[in-house]
Order: structure tokens, then C-alpha cells, then sequence
């Protein structure tokens, strides 16, 4: 197993590069590209090993490294593992062809290592042990992932959505590395297990110093509103494989720094910690719901469907650690679970909704809701998987994004029965907001699919589209399967998690609860079947006839619902969470009534940008032109700078003592 | 024996949905003095649609040959969730309300689909707009049901109904009136009935429900008005189990049944009435007006929900 774990590692994060690196054959590729996906099914099995059988591997690199660089799985570990690779499997497969489609020779060899490294960064991340292998991966992270988004073009635009990607994760880095760097007077080392130890005797202040910056840190990464807004900016401009990497997985692994921080190392943090969560939670969900629903580009769309559920898994945390702290382990590990387990779901769907846009723009260049209709004839296999994904991101029974919402509404609903007031009434009220949720996510995916695959073409190049290459199909209805199988047969995936659950919070055990579940649906699954077939083999006769344009020719495709039009009662409804800026231009103005042209634009300008964001950086920038005056370019200056340094720290060396 | 009765329940819900339909209509009728047809006519109405061709637009797809097939499997499988004569049903002991109510949400998912694969403007107008009334239906649904779970500490409707037995008919709480007023409130937006939605109207600027279903003909629209039938009373029979479930046995006895049975026809239709009273006595709401009646459902049943902390028993 170690064994295994260390080759994956190192075939990955060394060979596969190198041989890259040194020939640009096509067969050389086509062995990376083997490689790859070849680790990555043999990190899925030692996952599921370590996950199932709850075996323990570790791997120390210690004694080539400076500092202690150690990497372990445990179970928490061998979850994300899990979730990492087996969501890689399928992305690098359908990157095959999508990258043969969309760069030129030269490119795709890069392109493939930075693919290949960025897996090993997040893997990295989260079967690290000590803290600086966690900081090393999470580090590059981020810069690999922004490599790879620069790797589809370099335009101004481009490079100011990745600068100020890179700008907010390195300000949430520093956060993580400060909540890292609290632990050291007491535990001596960064090394997990005596910070698990060592957490025991910080005291309350540090302790709630420490959560606050793995919430902040953690949360920039997961794209919690507000600290969200880096997210629909660098998502969606990365080839749609990354994207779903960046998506489905890169945001789990914030998930996990905090679960690991906040349930591992403190076992909870102060006793308002799960409402602060719960409520950050609570808000990412429904803004990132209701901003998804606006939008019309695919990738943005989901991107903003990405900060939602982002904000139901914080909602389980949240819920989790309000049980924590009344002392109610067995609810916490229930709400545990229903988090977890819809971290994995989200993975899973996310990354299939992200390589279907991939395979709609190689089809018919555009992901562009507007321009897409019609798809479902002529790609149905794509459809047909990109249906399951819509089933199973909208909450929908059978699907597995069903599942973990589930768990996390049974949990909620059983904080009735705390003994405090507070949360006898927040946690059962939350059931609201999530049921709202749910039901905008289902508006906004009945959208999504109903406008890109349903109705007649809107385009000539919707009119065009061919199904994509055979190895691409796989690759999406493998995940559909999966999405599907988890839906039906959650038991499987329920049962270890609850074990896993049970080593963070201790005092949790497997509830009926979490059991009637994965009774009761494949049931359902069976009536819903047997019924629909039934109904399906009725004698009927049928005949295609067009439909009835009220006399006109014939219906076009300008004649249907457009994906802005659908969205309109629902923004209008919100629109005071959308803060639209509406600009109404006639020509000439001195005409109000006889306009020779009018001009409407509808601009929304999120206002945590103009209250947090543009302040703040006025504020940097201010302090830096202040900062520039130190910067005289005379060299007689700097050496009296570099003379007053000597002084201070010799000073501060001579009172220490 | 529990079982036989479980699977009579299922098929008095589902054969009987269109005899609630028909009642409907006559009260209406009769309240708007008008003739109106007899209370069987729907049964008619659907024979006629189950014998007529299926007409399929030519631009539609796979899905929409496939929803009203999906739409039927999920309502039946809804239909088995609701107690009528005995505080169980198929699925109703391990199925809880959260299940229930997404399942539903399934229905109507996959008919807003159907709707946009039809390729003509009123389905996607009708979709757009159930979009966003379910949307916000959602939330009251389940915040009345959390409402009456807490109080019972039971999340199936089995053990709900039989907690609700065994109170005191006199000793209603607040917490039922209220989680009544809104479930009721929900499902008539859910059903599509006045003053959201005006189910015998044709005409593009009012319509939901039938803009949705417009393309549909012959046999798959058959199928989908039984659905909304067994919908609706899926729904009436839900609230009959939660509020008022005296009457229903305990032990099984032929006499026992057959006298639950009548209670429940009696209580189903008092509910008809009063519902095909507010349909007469009420205009149809404006489009923009629909998320103001949710939303008191929903702080009703956020009222609900607090108010289950003043109460417990």
C-alpha cells in the first residue's frame, strides 16, 4: 500500500512531467496520458481501501527535505483521496480528446504536465501530515491551477481574472499558514499528530483565533460569499477539464483543510462558531443559487452553482458544530456525514456539468445558453448524461445529490430536541432555507438543460452539432453512473462515512436514521420504474405533426423561451439581491417620444465589491503609495536602512536576554 | 392484512383522483349555478385520451416522448406515501415527508422539461413561471411538515398520523392551525388552483399548468391530468391524514374499514368544498402577486415551527 501511494506520487508528480518534458512524439504522449490515468486508478483503489478497510499508510520524505515533509492516510484522508481520483479518472480521459481539439502541438505536452502536477498538488494537500507538506501542495495549488487557466490564451482580461485569483488565495494562504503557525508554541512541531495532541492545552483566545483564520483562510478557497468573487471569474475561463478539476475537486480540499482544522486538531471551535458557519452557509447558498440563475454563460452558471453548494456543505459543518457544542456528538456525526458525503456528490456532478459544457463548446463552439437548443437530438449521449447531472445537482430523489441534502435536513430537523433555545428554533427554520435552495437549483437546472439541450436550435452552430468522439462519451456517462449509483444505492457510501465520522467526533454512532435512507429508495426507484415501464408499453399510436403556430408559417426557434426570459420572474422576484445598474439610452435625446434608436444595458456589479472590496483595495494602494516614499532610489538611503535594521534586532537580541 | 389494506389505499388514491376532479367541477358549477357536467365525467375524459393518437412535435426529443412516463411513476410512487384508513401506507413508515415533497418536486422537474421540448413560446412560459412558484413553494411545504414532525418526533407520515390519533380531538394547538393554514396554502399553489393558477383556462397570459402540458395529446396527456389528479388528491388526503385523522383504525376489522372509508370520503369532500368555494369566491391572482401569497405561507409556517417550542407534550 505504501508502496503503491509512493509510486502514484512519484509516477505523477516526477515522470510523467519529465518524459513530457524531454519528447513531444505522440506515442510519448499517449504513455503520459496512460500513465496518468493508470495512477490515478491505482490511487482510487488504495483509497477505497484505506477508506473501507480503514488501513493506515504512511510515507515520509523527511530525510530528503529540510523540514519534516511527511504524507499519511488516514481516513479523512482516504476519503478526499477517494474523491480526488476517482474524479480525475474520468476528466483525464475526456481531456484526451478535448485537448487535441483545442491546442496546437506544442502545447499540449505542457498542458498535459501542468494537468498531471496540479493532480499531485492536490492530492498533496490532503493526505499531508505535517503542516509544511500541507502549505507546499496548497501553494501549488494554486499556482499550477493558474498556470493552467493562463494556458488557454493571455489576454488583459484574462490576466486580471487570474491576478486577482492569485491575489485572494494567497491572502486566504496566509490565513491557513497563520492558523498553522498559532499551534507552534504548544505543540512544538507542524507535525498532525502532536497538533491533534497539543490542541488540548491552547487556550480559549488562541483557539478561537485559530478558527477564525482556518474559516477565513478555508473559506477563501471554498468560495464562501463574500470572500466568493475570484471564484466565478477563474472557473469559468480554464479549458472546461480544469474547470471541473477546479470545480468539482480543487474546492473540496478546502472543505477538508477545515474539517481537519476545525473537527480533527480543535474538535470544535467556540459555541458560536457552528451559527457564524451555518449562517455564512446559509447565505452562500442562496446568493450563489440566485446569481447562477441570472446568468446565461454555461461555465459562469455553473461556477455561481459551485459557491451553492459550497454553502450547503458549510450549512453541514455549521449544523455539525452546533451539536458539538451542545454536547450531541451523535447529531454532529450525522450532519458530519451529510456534509461529506455532499462534498463528494458535488464532485462528482459538478465535474460532469463542467465536461458537458466542455463537450457542447467543442460541438458547437459556444457555451452561450442563448445560442445552444436543440442538443439533445443530436448529441444524446451527452444529453442523456447531462440530464443526470441536472437530476442530480436540482435535489432530485434517485440522484445522489438527493443523498447528502437528506442527511443534512434530518439533522437539522433534530435540533428540535436540543436543550437550547437558540437552536431549537434556528436549526428547524434553516430546513426553509435549504427547501428554497433546493427549489431555485432545480428552477436554475431545468433551465440549463431545457434551454441548451431541449426545443429547437437557436443557432446555426446548435443546428450543426455532432455528437463528440466516442472516448468523451465514456468518460461522461461513467460519471453519470456514478452519480446514479451512488443516488439509489447511497448505503454503500453511507455506512463508511459514518465510520469515518466516527473518529473526528467521538461519540457518534450509526443512527437508524442515516440507515432508513438507503432502505426506503431503492424502493421508490423500483415503483418509479416499474410504473413509468408499465405506462410506457400502453398501445398507442403516434404520429408527428407540427405544432399549431396560431396561423402563422411555422414556429421558429425565435418563437421559444430564451434562457434570459426564463430567469426574468425569478430576478425580478430577488431583484433586490441583484442590484441590477439599467441604462436606458434613446438617440436622440432631445426626442424623448420619437427615439430613433434606443440602447438598454443591464450591468450587475455585485455590491460586496463596492462596499468590501473596492475600499479595501483603495486602502492597500494607499498605504503602498505612503509605503513608496521609503523608496528614494539613493543608495546612501538604503544602506541607512540596512544600518538601522542591525540596530533594532541587536537591540531587541540585547533585551531578550 | 395491513398490507392489503396499504395497497387499497394506493388504489383508492390513484383510481379515484379523477372523481376529485369531478366534484371539484360540479361544486364549481353548482356554486356559479350552472348545470355542469356529471362528477364522472374525467374518467370519460380520460378513456377518450387513452384511445386517441399521440401527436409529437417534430423538433422534440427523447425526453419529451419519456416525461409523462416519469411523471406517472413518480406520482403513484407519491400516492403510496399517504395514510387514508389506517395510520400506514406502502411507504409511508420509512419514507419521511422530505422524500415525499422532493419527489414531487421530481414530477414537476421532469414536466417543465416536457414543457421546453414541446419548442413553441407557452411552453416555456409555463415552465418559466412553475419555476418560479415551486421555487418558492418549497420552503412553506416543508416548514409545515418540520412543524408537525417536531411535535410528533416522528419524520414519516406513519408515525405523524399516529401521534395526531392519539391527542385529544378538542386539544388542537396553534402549532396545527398554523402549519394547516399554510400546507393548505401550498398546495393550492402546488396543485395549480385559483387564485394562482386557473386550471380550466386557456388563454397565454394566465396560464401555468396548462401552458406546460399544451403540446401533449392522446394518451401522454392522459397520463399527465391523471398525474395532477392523483396529485391533487395526494395532497387533500395528506392534509385530511395530518389534521384530521379521527376516524381512521387502529386495528383492522371489515366494519372498522369500511366506516373509516366513509369518514374519509365525508372529510375529502368537506376539503372539496371549501376549496371550490375560494375557487368561485376568488379572481385569480397577478403573476407578480403569487410570491406575496408564499410568502405568507411561509412565515405562517415559520410561525408554526417556532411555535412547536411552547409545545411540547
Amino acid at each position: 500500500m505504501d508502496m503503491a501511494f509512493g509510486v502514484l506520487l512519484v509516477t505523477l508528480g516526477l515522470i510523467v512531467p519529465l518524459i513530457l518534458m524531454v519528447s513531444r512524439a505522440k506515442k510519448t504522449r499517449a504513455l503520459a496520458i496512460a500513465l496518468i490515468v493508470g495512477s490515478n486508478v491505482v490511487g482510487c483503489f488504495v483509497a477505497a481501501l484505506c477508506f473501507w478497510q480503514q488501513s493506515v499508510v504512511l510515507v515520509d520524505f523527511s530525510s530528503f527535505t529540510p523540514f519534516s515533509f511527511a504524507l499519511g492516510i488516514d481516513r479523512l484522508s482516504a476519503f478526499f483521496l477517494l474523491l480526488i481520483c476517482t474524479v480525475a479518472v474520468p476528466v483525464a480521459i475526456f481531456s484526451i480528446s478535448y485537448f487535441d481539439n483545442h491546442y496546437g502541438e506544442q502545447r499540449r505536452n505542457r498542458i498535459w504536465a501542468f494537468f498531471s502536477l496540479f493532480l499531485v498538488s492536490m492530492i498533496l494537500v490532503v493526505t499531508a501530515s505535517t503542516g509544511f507538506a500541507f502549505l507546499v501542495g496548497w501553494e501549488l495549488m494554486t499556482l499550477l491551477s493558474a498556470g493552467l487557466i493562463l494556458m488557454e490564451g493571455d489576454s488583459t482580461e484574462r490576466r486580471h481574472n487570474v491576478f486577482l485569483y492569485l491575489v485572494m488565495m494567497h491572502a486566504g494562504a496566509a490565513a491557513v499558514a497563520g492558523s498553522f503557525f498559532l499551534f507552534l508554541p504548544y505543540s512544538h512541531t507542524l507535525d498532525f499528530a502532536s497538533m491533534r495532541t497539543a490542541s488540548g492545552v491552547v487556550p480559549a483566545g488562541i483557539r478561537t483565533l485559530i478558527f477564525l483564520l482556518a474559516f477565513l483562510g478555508f473559506g477563501t478557497k471554498a468560495g464562501l460569499i463574500p470572500l466568493h468573487i475570484w471564484l466565478p471569474r477563474a472557473h469559468p475561463i480554464a479549458p472546461s477539464p480544469v474547470s471541473a478539476l477546479m470545480s468539482g475537486v480543487m474546492l473540496k480540499t478546502a472543505v477538508y483543510g477545515f474539517v481537519r482544522f476545525v473537527f480533527d486538531f480543535l474538535g470544535g471551535g467556540p459555541w458560536w462558531a457552528g451559527y457564524a458557519v451555518l449562517a455564512v452557509g446559509a447565505v452562500t447558498g442562496l446568493l450563489g443559487i440566485l446569481y447562477a440563475i441570472a446568468e446565461n454563460d454555461l461555465k459562469c452558471l455553473l461556477a455561481y452553482s459551485s459557491v451553492e453548494n459550497v454553502g450547503i456543505i458549510f450549512l453541514g459543518l455549521g449544523t455539525s458544530l452546533i451539536f458539538l457544542a451542545h454536547q450531541a456528538p451523535v447529531w454532529a456525526g450525522l450532519a458530519l456525514v451529510g456534509a461529506l458525503l455532499h462534498a463528494f456528490n458535488h464532485a462528482l456532478f459538478k465535474s460532469l456539468l463542467f465536461l458537458g459544457a466542455g463537450a457542447i463548446s467543442k460541438a458547437t463552439h459556444t457555451v452561450d445558453l442563448e445560442k445552444l437548443g436543440g442538443l439533445q437530438n443530436r448529441m444524446p449521449v451527452t444529453g442523456a448524461a447531462m440530464l443526470v447531472a441536472c437530476c442530480s445537482i436540482a435535489g432530485l430523489p434517485l440522484f445522489n445529490g438527493f443523498i447528502g441534502e437528506w442527511v443534512i435536513f434530518r439533522s437539522l430537523l433534530a435540533g428540535s430536541a436540543l436543550n437550547s433555545t437558540k437552536a431549537q428554533v434556528i436549526l428547524p427554520l434553516v430546513v426553509g432555507i435549504l427547501a428554497m435552495i433546493g427549489g431555485l437549483a432545480a428552477a436554475c437546472f431545468v433551465k440549463v438543460f431545457g434551454v441548451a439541450f431541449l426545443g429547437r436550435p437557436r443557432s446555426q452552430a446548435a443546428e450543426e452539432a455532432e455528437e463528440v468522439p466516442f472516448a468523451m462519451q465514456a468518460a461522461l456517462s461513467s460519471l453519470a453512473v456514478a452519480c446514479l449509483g451512488i443516488g439509489i444505492f447511497p448505503g454503500l457510501f453511507l455506512r463508511p462515512l459514518v465510520s469515518l465520522v466516527q473518529v473526528l467526533v467521538p461519540g457518534a454512532g450509526v443512527l437508524p436514521e442515516t440507515v432508513s435512507i438507503a432502505r426506503i429508495i431503492p424502493c421508490a426507484a423500483a415503483i418509479i420504474l416499474v410504473v413509468s415501464i408499465a405506462a410506457a408499453l400502453l398501445k398507442r399510436r403516434e404520429r408527428i405533426a407540427r405544432t399549431w403556430a396560431c396561423g402563422l408559417p411555422g414556429l421558429t426557434s425565435r418563437m421559444q423561451y430564451t434562457s434570459t426570459v426564463f430567469s426574468k420572474p425569478i430576478r425580478f422576484v430577488f431583484s433586490s439581491a441583484y442590484k441590477p445598474d439599467r441604462k436606458i439610452d434613446r438617440l436622440p435625446p432631445d426626442q424623448p417620444y420619437f427615439p430613433q434608436s434606443i440602447a438598454y444595458r443591464s450591468v450587475r456589479t455585485t455590491y460586496y465589491e463596492k462596499a468590501i472590496y473596492r475600499p479595501f483595495a483603495e486602502m492597500i494602494l494607499s498605504v503602498a503609495r505612503q509605503l513608496r516614499r521609503m523608496q528614494t532610489g539613493n543608495i546612501q538611503v538604503y544602506l541607512l536602512y540596512i544600518f538601522l535594521t542591525l540596530v533594532l534586532l541587536l537591540t531587541f537580541l540585547r533585551f531578550q536576554k | 392484512m395491513r398490507i392489503a389494506l396499504n395497497i387499497l389505499q394506493a388504489l383508492i388514491l390513484i383510481l379515484g383522483a379523477p372523481l376529485v376532479r369531478g366534484i371539484i367541477a360540479r361544486c364549481k358549477a353548482f356554486l356559479q349555478r350552472r348545470q355542469g357536467a356529471s362528477i364522472w365525467r374525467p374518467y370519460s375524459d380520460l378513456a377518450k385520451l387513452f384511445h386517441k393518437e399521440d401527436l409529437v412535435p417534430p423538433t422534440a426529443s427523447s425526453v419529451f416522448r419519456l416525461v409523462p412516463f416519469g411523471l406517472f411513476g413518480t406520482t403513484i410512487c407519491v400516492a403510496a406515501f399517504v395514510p387514508l384508513v389506517q395510520p400506514s401506507a406502502l411507504l409511508a413508515s420509512r419514507g419521511d415527508f422530505i422524500l415525499f415533497v422532493y419527489l414531487l418536486a421530481m414530477g414537476r422537474f421532469f414536466l417543465s422539461l416536457g414543457a421546453l421540448d414541446g419548442g413553441s413560446a407557452f411552453g416555456g412560459m409555463g415552465a418559466s413561471r412553475e419555476a418560479l412558484i415551486s421555487s418558492l413553494a418549497e420552503a412553506p411545504f416543508l416548514l409545515s411538515f418540520v412543524a408537525v414532525a417536531i411535535l410528533a418526533s416522528h419524520a414519516d407520515f406513519a408515525g405523524m398520523v399516529a401521534w395526531t390519533l392519539q391527542q385529544n380531538i378538542f386539544n388542537v394547538s396553534a402549532v396545527h392551525m398554523l402549519a394547516f393554514t399554510s400546507l393548505a396554502m401550498v398546495v393550492i399553489a402546488e396543485t395549480g388552483r385559483m387564485p394562482v393558477d386557473n386550471p380550466t383556462t386557456h388563454l397565454e397570459l394566465t396560464m401555468i399548468h396548462e401552458g406546460m402540458v399544451l403540446e401533449y395529446s392522446g394518451p401522454r396527456l392522459a397520463l399527465i391530468e391523471w398525474s395532477s389528479a392523483v396529485k391533487l388528491h395526494a395532497m387533500l388526503a395528506l392534509l385530511v391524514a395530518l389534521f384530521f385523522p379521527w376516524g381512521m383504525v387502529s386495528n383492522v376489522s371489515a366494519g372498522a374499514v369500511i366506516l373509516a372509508l366513509l369518514l374519509y370520503c365525508a372529510k375529502v369532500v368537506l376539503l372539496i368544498v371549501l376549496l371550490a368555494v375560494i375557487e368561485s369566491g376568488m379572481a385569480k391572482l397577478r403573476m407578480y402577486l403569487v410570491p406575496d401569497f408564499l410568502g405568507v405561507a411561509s412565515a405562517v409556517s415559520a410561525l408554526a415551527v417556532i411555535f412547536t417550542m411552547l409545545d411540547k407534550r
